[in-house]
This record gives structure tokens, sequence and C-alpha cells, in this order.
């Protein structure tokens, strides 16, 4: 019953088109101060404690880092590497952005970011190689999304922090599926690429390639830096995030000198805005996590859900279904701030890994972010692409259908996110 | 970024010294949000940077006696800080987002009435807030509570969320009254996210950005 009042408030308040931060916010106070004896002043305190995590505070320093990254030093080398590596392949361009989209996703944790880095460096050349916009569009708008399954990933610090589970195991059982999608994305971008004769590029030497390496080494050596630093215990996740940020400053600013000096503060202040609007949505999720957790709802619905007989397979099928209903109308940060705490208890009592589940809410998150009406990714790469919205979302299509598949896998296959944590004897 | 600032307000009356002090604030708001982002990153990389050097014994003699142990505790402040006045700064850019989907189906009058009601929900909430958080800190003041590492008085700790939540309660408002008059709300290019601009600055001309 008040689980009813409690969400039914709650998408109320949202369809006014508040900021669902602010609606999550409003919930939890009308509901405690109606129908709870909780001292409303204990709310207060929550809105800092909350945030008192030196965890979440990867977030602001994983976003400041991409601001510097997407700079474009670091993303057009990447590209000039992977174009040297797979250029001549059917779909050459194509097939150097899918993989240079992974390989930036493994120092950014956004895929926006992501998207933006690569796309407004590639598509333009793929235009100009004669390949359709389309294609292109397509191909980079899907491939960004890579940015949240590839450590570092932003979502999987959110899920980390809201439901007290390792970020380091997180981040490390993102790899394989990371691995994998990138694979299927890529075949889809060679398979539409070999059937309709799109341009390749010569084949570059090895020394070429070595050259490539040489010019993008710095921001491969972020891979190294951010991973290795985390698995070899040296840093945390936020510390690791913290030195991204001063390393990626380091080399936009000073090596590649993609940015002056004088526009930096205008990169920290858009950094400041997104992250606070971010951790500003964690504190009211925390709220309202805490209202679910006053009220029993998770419990609740467990209970239910041990009634009904459940099997695992079901259940993992709904929660599909409800999150990719949910990406329709909010954005991943919200989705997964409210989602992950009332779907943890659950999983965990149907034996469901919390690691592979995850896994699966960043995959979810992941197809919302490709199809309309919120796909941020659909947004940036039109933008890049001049390209409408409608147009784009036809031209992802294919790719979007391989996403779907990649779904199924991960969801009922949880040895894909597993299997690496486990081999590493990081996951019992 | 298309931003909301005071000069949405020059035409009102008594203008001068209003908008002046609006610009002040503009000015502040987003100088303080940007050094704490930029202050919390250095520490933390000092803090890293210390603890890798102890670890080299040609560095050890001149870094082992350096304590750094409050560098979360402050990092974790100052981002907390940051959240606060960087949440009000996000109203007047727009970057909040909100479920769009019903409100973008309306007819005008209505979804005007709406998004005013969804702004004064907004002032609402972080006003209640903000009082809250007054209170807790008007108790806290005469304590002589600290916190653990840093050992600052809790209440000075504490004082972002009410100064926080009034600014982002003013900034609503700010918002809602310059909506009546214009029917325009800031509105943060999403597409725009993290450095496109960089691209499409050719294409589109300089852009009214928050740092100017």
């Amino acid at each position: 019953m008040s689980a009813l009042l409690i969400f039914g408030l709650l998408f109320g308040l949202m369809l006014t088109g508040m900021p669902i931060s602010i609606s999550l916010g409003l919930t939890v106070l009308a509901f405690l101060f109606t129908m709870t004896q909780v001292p409303i002043e204990s709310v207060g305190l929550k809105l800092f404690s909350g945030l008192d995590n030196f965890g979440i505070m990867a977030i602001p320093f994983f976003i400041l880092a991409g601001s510097f990254l997407t700079r474009g030093g670091v993303a057009r080398r990447m590209i000039h590497f992977t174009t040297s590596l797979v250029g001549h392949w059917p779909g050459g361009l194509g097939l150097a952005g899918v993989t240079a989209c992974a390989l930036f996703a493994a120092i950014c944790g956004s895929s926006v970011a992501t998207v933006a880095a690569i796309g407004s460096i590639i598509l333009p050349a793929m235009v100009q190689q004669g390949f359709p916009k389309r294609f292109g569009a397509g191909v980079i708008t899907t491939s960004g999304a890579l940015g949240i399954l590839v450590p570092p990933s932003i979502i999987l610090v959110l899920y980390g922090v809201s439901t007290n589970t390792s970020i380091g195991t997180l981040f490390m059982a993102g790899i394989v599926p990371g691995v994998i999608l990138a694979l299927m994305l890529a075949s889809v971008t060679w398979f539409i690429a070999w059937r309709n004769n799109y341009p390749r590029l010569p084949r570059a030497s090895w020394a070429e390639r070595l050259r490539a390496l040489h010019d993008g080494i710095w921001g491969l050596m972020l891979v190294v830096i951010v991973l290795g630093g985390i698995y070899s215990g040296i840093f945390t996740p936020t510390e690791a995030a913290a030195v991204a940020a001063v390393y990626s400053f380091v080399i936009t600013v000073f090596v590649y000198r993609e940015l002056k000096l004088s526009e930096v503060p205008k990169v920290l202040l858009n950094a400041a805005n997104l992250s606070a609007m971010l951790l500003y949505i964690i504190t009211n999720a925390v709220l309202f996590s805490f209202l679910m957790t006053h009220e029993q709802i998770p419990q609740a619905m467990a209970a239910w859900i041990v009634e009904q007989h459940f099997s695992v397979w079901v259940f993992l099928l709904v929660v599909n279904i409800i999150l990719l209903l949910a990406g329709n109308v909010m954005d991943p940060s919200s989705i997964l701030l409210i989602m992950a705490p009332i779907l943890f208890p659950l999983a965990v009592n149907l034996g469901v890994n919390p690691i592979h589940l995850g896994i699966l809410m960043v995959v979810n998150m992941e197809v919302g972010l490709c199809h309309p009406p919120v796909g941020l990714n659909l947004y940036v790469g039109s933008g890049i692409a001049k390209m409408g919205i409608s147009e784009i979302t036809i031209a992802v299509l294919p790719w979007l259908f391989a996403m779907l598949i990649f779904l199924v896998m991960i969801t009922y296959i949880p040895e894909i996110s597993l299997w690496l944590p486990k081999t590493l004897g990081v996951l019992r | 970024m298309e931003s909301l600032t005071a000069g949405g307000f020059s035409s009102s009356p008594g203008a001068r010294e209003t908008y002046v002090f609006l610009r002040i604030l503009d000015r502040l708001e987003e100088i303080l949000i940007a050094s704490l982002m930029a202050a919390a990153t250095l520490i933390i990389f000092v803090a890293v940077v210390q603890r890798f050097a102890v670890g080299v014994p040609l560095l050890y003699p001149l870094v082992y006696n350096i304590n750094l142990t409050w560098a979360q505790e402050l990092c974790i402040y100052m981002f907390i800080w940051m959240a606060k006045f960087g949440a009000a700064y996000g109203v007047r850019t727009g970057i909040h987002v909100g479920v769009d989907v019903l409100i973008n189906m309306l007819d005008q009058i209505w979804r005007k009435r709406v998004v005013l009601f969804a702004l004064f929900c907004g002032a609402l909430f972080t006003a209640i807030v903000g009082t809250m958080g007054a209170k807790f800190v008007i108790e806290l003041y005469p304590t002589d509570q600290v916190s653990p590492d840093m050992e600052i008085p809790s209440w000075l700790v504490y004082l972002c969320i009410p100064l926080g939540s009034y600014l982002m309660c003013f900034r609503f408002l700010q918002v809602a009254w310059a909506y009546y008059w214009t029917d325009k709300l800031p509105h943060h290019d999403q597409a725009h996210v993290e450095g496109v601009e960089e691209f499409d600055r050719h294409a589109a001309g300089p852009h009214a950005g928050g740092a100017r």
C-alpha cells in the first residue's frame, strides 16, 4: 500500500518535468511528514551524510578527466592508431571507430564523452572518405555506449556505491563483456561494409603502426595507470580517478597542447556543473532508498516474489523489461540510483550474483542510451553528424539489434561477467 | 551551453544595483565551484604522490614527516560543498534533467502552468531543506563538535546545506520569474556535454558559456 503511494507520488511529480532529484526529495519529505513519525530533521542530516563517502568522489574525478580527454588530442591519436591496425579491412574507418571507442572507454567513464570525443573526429573523416553519414553515425552512437561498460565507468561506480559492492570487482567484471560487445558491434560494422562495398584504406606498414602507437602512447598509458593502479592495489578507484584527472590535464594542456591554460577554468566549471548534478541526484536517491528501507518495501517485494515461486529466469526477464521501459523516460544515472537499491536485495534473495546484476543493469542502460526519446548518445551523435533524431534512430538499428542480443547473452550467461573476477580470485 | 544570467533582470524596475549584485553572485558561484573542483583534485593527487614517494628510499627523508591523512576528509567536504553550490548553479544552466515526455504534449497554456508548478516545487523543496539545515547548524553552533580528522567545527562543515539550498531556492525562483515573463527556460544542450563545443564553435560561432 505505502509502496503504491510512494511510487504514485514519485511518478506524478516526475511527469511535471521537474528535475528527478527534486521529485525524489519531495516524495520522501511528503511521505515522511504525513505518514510516519520519523523526525524530519534526520532527513537534513542525510543530505550531507549521503555523500560522505570517498567512493562516490570517484565520480567528479572521472568526469573531470573525461572533460579534459574529450578535448581532442588523445582521441585523435587513438583513432590514428586503431586506423593503422584495422583500416584496411572492409569498413575500415568504421572498424577503427569501434576499436577507438573501446580504447577510449578504457580511460573514460562516460558514454556521452566517448561518443563526443571519438565521433567529432572520426565522423567528418568518414564522410570525407565516402561513407554514408548514416553508417558513421550508427557505428559511433552505439559504440560510444561501451564507455559505461568498459572500466572505468561512472555508472558502475554509482552501482557499487549504492549497493555496497566492490567497485574494483565491478570494473574487472566489465572487461570481458566490453570486449565481447565491441567484437559484436565490429562484426555488424564489418558485415554492412562488406555487403555494400564501402571504401577501405591502404594497409598500413608495421613501421606506421609503431609510429601511431608511439604518438598515442600518452593516452594509452592512462589505461595502464587507471586499471593497473587499481588492480595492483596502488590506488583505490577514487585515487585512480584523481590521478587520471591530473594526468589528462597535463597531457591535454602541456603535451598535446590542445587546450590553452586560460581555457582550463571553463573545463573545470563544466565538469563541476555535471558532477554537482549527479551528486545532487545521489543525495536525493539516498533519501529515497532510506524511505524504501524504512517502509521495508524491498523486503515486502522479496517476500512476494518468493511466494510466487518465480524462477531466476523470469525474475531477470522482468528486471530487463522494467529497466528497458525506464530507459524510455529517464537517464541512466537516475534509473540506476532508484532501481539498484530495490533490485539488489531481490536479486541476492534469488541467488543472483550482485556483480552480475550490476553488469546487467549497465547493459540495459547502454541500450537506453541508444534509442529515443531520452537516449543521450543519439542526441550527441545527431549533434555531431548534423542529422535529425528520427534519421539517426533508424541509422543505429542494426547495431542496436546486436546490443539487444548481447543483453540476452549477459542476462542468461552470468559467466560472461563473472569469469574474469573468478579466475583472478577476486570473487568466490 | 545557454545559461540564464543576471541579464534577464536588467529590465526589471530598480535595476542597476540588483543587476550588479546578481552578476557578482553569479561570478562568485562559478569561481567557488570551479576552485573546489581543482583543489580537491590536487589534494588527492598530492596525497597519492606523497604515499608513493614514501616508498622510494631516495625520497623518503623528504616526505616521511608530511601527514596527509586529512586529505580524504577535506576532499569529501570540498566535493559536498561543490555539490551543494553546483546544484544551484545547475538550476541556472538547466542541467538538472527531468522527464519531459508529458509536458511536451501539453498545449502552451497548460505547459506553462505545469512548468511553473514544477519550478515552485523545486523552490519549496530547497527552502524546506535549507531551513532544516539552518536549524541543524544553529543547534550545532554552541557545541564543540568537530570533524574526525581535521577537527574543523562541525557547524562550519554543515553550513553548506543551508547556504547551498537557499541559493538553489533563489535560483529556482529566478528561473520561474524569467520563465513567467519571457517563456524561456535555461536549457543545457545535452548534445554539447563535455567538449564537443570545441568542434562546433567554428560552425555555430562563439556561444555563451558559463565562464566568460
